[in-house]
């Protein structure tokens, strides 16, 4: 039989089914297994702890909703220990696709687990278009950009707002994007503004913003899914991702395997076909 | 487990549909995966509508033009009206004027943040002391990726072989990267599997 | 924009931020040009008879409730519109890119091949950078996490800032040729 010329020649399905069975089965039958904390997570962690109770932060929701498997974890786990700090945030976004309503949802879900007041405690500036006018605009004056909220609230009468004009009152800005917003981010506001900021990056960007935290100009960052469940232990808040963590270890084993199995099967074949003879 | 006319179950059914339509592609392209795309699409579409009439036409012009009388916004309205000129031949010239007006000024932005923003302050950390092996590698990746991607000139002689250590360096990176980009979308997989199993079916905590 | 980063005073100030805030309007606008793009080709194809018009119909239907349902109940939480997103939209873009998994898997069976040295390094930094990230790595080898940080922090950010550097170098020469007005391509023939 020709076995390997088999395995070279295997239906994707069969693919599919393993891939599909080593996330359901550890979603099903957890391993608990711990996460070790990378010193960027540890850094971002303390970039927060160190703020004062009653310290502004933005919160910028630069996400699209395919990311959220990744991207709300972190900005759950943020705005948690946001509000166990008692810090104030204000969130926004510059992703139209889902951008504003995700930054809505779970503002108010995480607003109301800790007992806080929109308008006093958190608000949702929501979306305006054309990124790079938005972060510059907002060094001048908010209200300018963001007349009202994403209710239609006017800005002069949210509390919160009424104390930040521009970034000059922000202590610090927790990025939460899956998009090159974070170059935005650093090379606009941190550059000219000085405003520190850390981010929450999707697992792609992450090897990237690491640039950044070697530069100086971000501190701190969560990495993806992994990221997402270091913070959750840091905080205290094991959810989802950590959750999640057993299943990516699975599936990692398994797609190592798979680059194995190809590689020994594609020259294998290739030797013996060398050769002249069968497998 | 939830019951099957529970709440949860009933509630999440047509998103779990939807989700599972657009899975059966992994079986074959089928007329269920089809509506489902063709759902998203018009849904997607349908969004950037109601959002921009909020965010942009109401928050943005109506409020303040009717409020605060702030007839400066009459001018950015007119330059977003010229944008729609382009669908009627005699007036399409006009939304030129627009696209100059947002071209313009975002390369006026871009030149200085690109220079200020992200060149000198990486180049800055990049003039590390060489009293490191780790600095030492940092410079010379740098250097080297640098050089790699200059295509003006041949890679041969000293040009080549930094080119081919670049190289090595970019390899190295590529893996790296790659390494996290199977994370990230295991990750995706696994967000849809913790709604299917745990919020939908409530077999999975 | 260019001088407002060098000169402060209330003339330039109060341009630049009227400027910022006419680009954030008309960018907002513009996004509705791809809205009646899309209706605009659909709408053409149900017209036209196309074997897919029964699709394309479903799309506007869909199109329409969207917009409607946002423009006249409001985007917030709580109404159709949101329900729509919430339950439906995000969730099925979100099933699109967790597919991406299924295919990389099978790339990395099919596709991943060592045939040289310098894919063999990629393929061997990418099988120590996903063992090094998951808590099961340390039970491989103790010093996997160690290997994977140094990798991250030395050698890929190396690249990675001259990917940086390389294509802010891009990026500010198009720009200024923009400015000079040497680009012209943005206003299309003519």
């Amino acid at each position: 039989m020709r076995f390997w010329e088999k395995m070279q020649g295997i239906d994707r399905r069969v693919i599919f089914t393993l891939i599909f069975a080593s996330v359901i089965v550890p979603t099903l039958w957890p391993l608990h297994l711990p996460t070790a904390i990378t010193p960027e997570t540890q850094a971002f962690f303390n970039a927060i702890d160190s703020l004062p109770p009653g310290a502004r932060v933005m919160l910028p929701f630069d996400v699209w909703p395919s990311t959220l498997a990744e991207t709300e974890p972190m900005a759950v786990a943020a705005l948690r220990h946001c509000f166990k700090k008692n810090l104030r945030v204000i969130g926004l976004s510059n992703v139209a696709m889902g951008g504003p309503s995700i930054a809505d949802r779970i503002l108010k879900r995480i607003g109301d687990e800790f007992g806080k007041t929109y308008g006093i405690d958190y608000v949702n500036l929501g979306y305006k278009a054309n990124y790079q006018a938005v972060l510059l605009g907002m060094g001048s004056k908010i209200a300018d950009i963001f007349p009202t909220d994403h209710h239609g609230t006017r800005l002069d009468s949210l509390p919160l707002m009424r104390e930040v004009p521009n970034y000059d009152s922000v202590r610090f800005i927790l990025i939460v994007s899956d998009n090159a917003m974070v170059d935005y981010w650093v090379s606009l506001v941190n550059a000219r503004f000085g405003t520190p900021m850390g981010a929450g990056v999707t697992a792609v960007m992450a090897p990237k913003q690491l640039s950044y935290i070697q530069a100086g100009q971000l501190h701190g960052l969560l990495g993806g899914m992994k990221g997402a469940a270091e913070y959750e232990s840091l905080i205290g808040y094991v959810d989802k991702a950590n959750r999640g963590m057993d299943s990516q270890s699975l599936i990692h084993l398994l797609i190592i395997g798979f680059i194995v199995l190809g590689n020994v099967g594609h020259f294998v074949v290739r030797r013996t076909k060398g050769r002249g003879g069968q497998i | 487990m939830h019951d099957l006319f529970s709440s949860h179950f009933v509630v999440l059914f047509p998103t779990a549909f939807f989700t599972l339509a657009l899975y059966s592609f992994l079986y074959r392209d089928n007329p269920l995966f089809k509506l489902a795309e063709h759902v998203f699409a018009g849904l997607s579409a349908g969004y950037y509508f109601g959002l921009i009439f909020h965010s942009v036409i109401v928050q943005q012009l109506w409020m303040p033009l009717t409020g605060d009388h702030d007839w400066l916004l009459v001018f950015p309205a007119l330059l977003g009206a010229f944008l729609f000129a382009r669908y009627v031949p005699r007036f399409s010239s006009l939304a030129r004027l627009s696209l100059a007006f947002v071209i313009g000024s975002t390369a006026g932005i871009t030149v200085t943040q690109q220079l200020h923003g992200l060149i000198l302050p990486q180049v800055a950390r990049t003039l590390l002391p060489l009293t490191s092996i780790n600095n030492v590698l940092l410079i010379v990746g740098v250097l080297s990726t640098l050089i790699y991607f200059y295509f003006s000139k041949p890679h041969t002689g000293p040009l080549g072989w930094v080119a081919s250590g670049g190289i090595g360096f970019i390899m190295v990176a590529f893996g790296a990267h790659f390494g996290y980009t199977v994370m990230a979308r295991v990750s995706l997989l696994i967000g849809r599997m913790q709604f299917l199993l745990g919020d939908w079916l409530g077999i999975a905590r | 924009m260019v001088l407002a980063f060098f000169v402060r005073g209330p003339i330039v100030d109060r341009v630049s931020d009227e400027a910022l805030r006419g680009q954030t309007i008309v960018g907002g606008i513009a996004l509705l040009l791809g809205v009646f793009s899309i209706s605009q080709v659909h709408w053409r194809r149900i017209a036209s008879g196309h074997a897919d018009r029964g699709y394309s119909a479903i799309l506007l239907v869909c199109l329409v409730a969207m917009a409607g349902f946002g423009t006249v109940q409001g985007v917030e939480a709580g109404g159709v519109f949101d329900w729509l997103f919430e339950r439906l939209q995000a969730p099925m873009m979100a099933t699109m890119f967790s597919m991406l998994a299924f295919f990389i898997a099978s790339a990395a069976y099919r596709a991943f091949r060592a045939r040289t040295i310098t894919s063999a390094i990629l393929l061997l930094t990418a099988v120590i950078v996903m063992l090094g990230r998951i808590p099961m790595g340390q039970y491989v080898y103790d010093g996997l996490p160690a290997w994977t940080n140094w990798i991250m922090t030395v050698p890929s950010v190396a690249v990675q800032r001259g990917i940086i550097i390389g294509a802010a170098l891009g990026a500010a020469s198009i720009s200024l040729r923009v400015l000079l007005g040497i680009e012209r391509s943005y206003l299309g023939r003519g």
